[in-house]
């Protein structure tokens, strides 16, 4: 599972990222949403380890993040929003790399390379690929193997249809493996159609957080709760950005849906 | 462990993949040969410099252009590593990364260093023979030394500066300094020290400059004292004959301080 207890991130004196709580449990879908400088990747990097938080503990795997590092990042997945490797770096190495980490056995590592559409690119540097190859590679990696926490940044970016419906498809794939899953993206109807929860953020604070038909009700927006692939999930979204905007410091007052 | 070994295993690949290294191999290869040659004709004589003339010529080649070299790698690897947010998520901490990439890094440049003065040195040994040759070995294992410590400094400098382009800067005015810079300071000092002083402070001065200590180490292999400068008569007059062994000390001493530095500044910031 996943688990955030008031972890906050600041830089001088801005606040990246408020007091912040989550718990991801096994085999359930929690969303980051929000504009640019939302929070979201920081949250996300706070828990893979790439920026220590400001205060506050997270756990992934019951291990914190900050003190335990190797027992958290041993069954995590991450996609981050670059690629995290130099571009010179070729893909049979990297993939190498995380399959030996994880224990996994280089058979599965092709297959879900050629899942993934670049079998035959194994010796390809990522500098190679285009924006949407780079992509495909490095959530093939990311969902690589046994993992019970994943945690993806924006993984829709430089993907066509079919490599959307590919991290759908993983999103799933992880879930039902039981893994407790993360993620940060701008596709609200990807959201709508695979979270379970959805946390509303707005310049480094939380301003609403739940399910769908929670969230509807907070931003006042009439939803029968019916086709969940079809929420005015727009709506609520924009509803309730624009209210964390004007909230100013306010913000943290606002109704917080995960306690219903 | 097997975790580490595996992102060995990667920085090996990714090191052995560059230019760097075979660059590295054929250009030693080609100046321990021309120098070799080089002596010849100025010479007039009918051999090819031996070993023992060959090693003291390519000491001052490896004082230039090894620090270089290994500064700029380091320097690069270094900085790079705040690219490395896939590699942090992985089970190994910050600082087993700065070590995998120092090893990395020292193991394929040492190598292609041992190919590149090791092809020279076998186109000498079949043409002038082999007397003097462990000189030329010992040459070797002086340049290996300077080597893993700038690649250290280097490294260190990356990690620090963070922007690539700041950090092959600095690494290039820290080369100049320790090539010249210390030098300079090694002049003034000696002419306002008084005599009895100034041969403690010089041999220490020696010891805080990797590339001067190489110098020194690998002129006191060839038991050529003299040629070794002030610092290095100063140095044979303070520690007598442990000079070569406290020249290694500090060899080694400038390899672990500046990786425990970058590891521990790697650990400790945001990607």
């Amino acid at each position: 599972m996943i688990r955030l207890e008031e972890v906050y991130k600041s830089y001088g004196g801005r606040m990246a990222l408020a007091p912040f709580s989550l718990d991801v449990a096994p085999g359930e879908v929690v969303a980051l949403v929000g504009p640019n400088g939302a929070g979201k990747s920081t949250t996300l990097r706070v828990l893979a380890g790439a920026i220590r938080p400001s205060g506050g503990r997270a756990w992934i795997g019951g291990h914190d993040v900050v003190a335990e590092t190797a027992a958290a990042r041993r069954r995590l997945g991450y996609l981050p929003q670059r690629p995290g490797v130099p571009l010179s770096t070729v893909i049979g190495d990297i993939a190498e790399l995380v399959a030996r980490v994880r224990n996994v056995e280089w058979s599965e590592v092709a297959a879900s390379l050629e899942n993934a559409g670049l079998g035959d690119r194994l010796r390809s540097t990522l500098g190679e690929l285009s924006g949407g190859q780079r992509q495909r590679v490095m959530l093939a990696l990311a969902t690589l193997g046994p993992i019970t926490a994943l945690l993806l940044d924006e993984p829709n970016i430089s993907l066509d249809s079919d490599g959307s419906e590919e991290v759908r498809l993983a999103i799933r794939k992880a879930r039902e493996r039981g893994a407790a899953i993360l993620f940060a993206s701008h596709h609200l109807y990807d959201v709508a159609a695979l979270a379970d929860r959805i946390s509303v953020m707005v310049e480094g604070v939380v301003v609403a957080q739940g399910a769908l038909p929670l969230l509807a009700e907070v931003a006042g927006v009439p939803w029968n709760g019916g086709e969940a692939a079809d929420p005015p999930i727009d709506r609520i979204y924009r509803t309730l950005v624009t209210r964390g905007r004007t909230a100013g410091k306010r913000r943290l007052s606002l109704v917080r849906g995960d306690a219903a | 462990m097997s975790d580490t070994l595996a992102l060995l295993r990667f920085e090996l690949a990714a090191a052995r993949r560059g230019r760097a290294a075979p660059l590295f191999a054929i250009g030693f290869a080609l100046a321990g040969i021309a120098i070799a040659l080089v002596g010849l004709s100025a010479g007039g004589a009918v051999a090819v410099q031996g070993f023992a003339r060959t090693s003291v010529s390519l000491l001052q080649l490896v004082v230039w252009i090894v620090p270089m070299l290994a500064l700029l790698t380091g320097a690069i690897a270094g900085s790079e590593c705040h690219e490395l947010e896939l590699l942090a998520s992985l089970p190994v901490s910050r600082r087993g990364i700065i070590v995998t990439r120092w090893v990395a890094w020292t193991l394929t440049l040492g190598a292609a260093l041992l190919v590149g003065l090791g092809a020279a040195g076998a186109v000498i040994a079949v043409l002038a023979g082999t007397a003097n040759g462990w000189r030329y070995l010992r040459l070797i294992g002086v340049a290996e030394m300077v080597l893993a410590a700038t690649l250290a400094l280097g490294l260190s400098i990356g990690v620090s500066v963070r922007s690539r382009l700041k950090a092959v800067g600095l690494a290039v005015a820290v080369w100049f300094v320790l090539l010249v810079g210390v030098d300079l300071v090694a002049i003034g000092a000696l002419s306002m020290l008084p005599a009895g002083r100034a041969g403690w402070w010089l041999s220490m001065l020696l010891m805080a400059d990797p590339v001067d200590s190489a110098r020194a180490l690998g002129l006191s292999l060839f038991q050529t004292d003299i040629v070794a400068g002030p610092t290095g008569a100063a140095l044979r007059q303070v520690l007598g004959g442990a000079g070569a062994w406290a020249l290694a000390a500090a060899l080694v001493a400038w390899t672990l301080v500046p990786l425990a530095l970058a590891g521990r500044h790697f650990a400790r910031s945001d990607m």
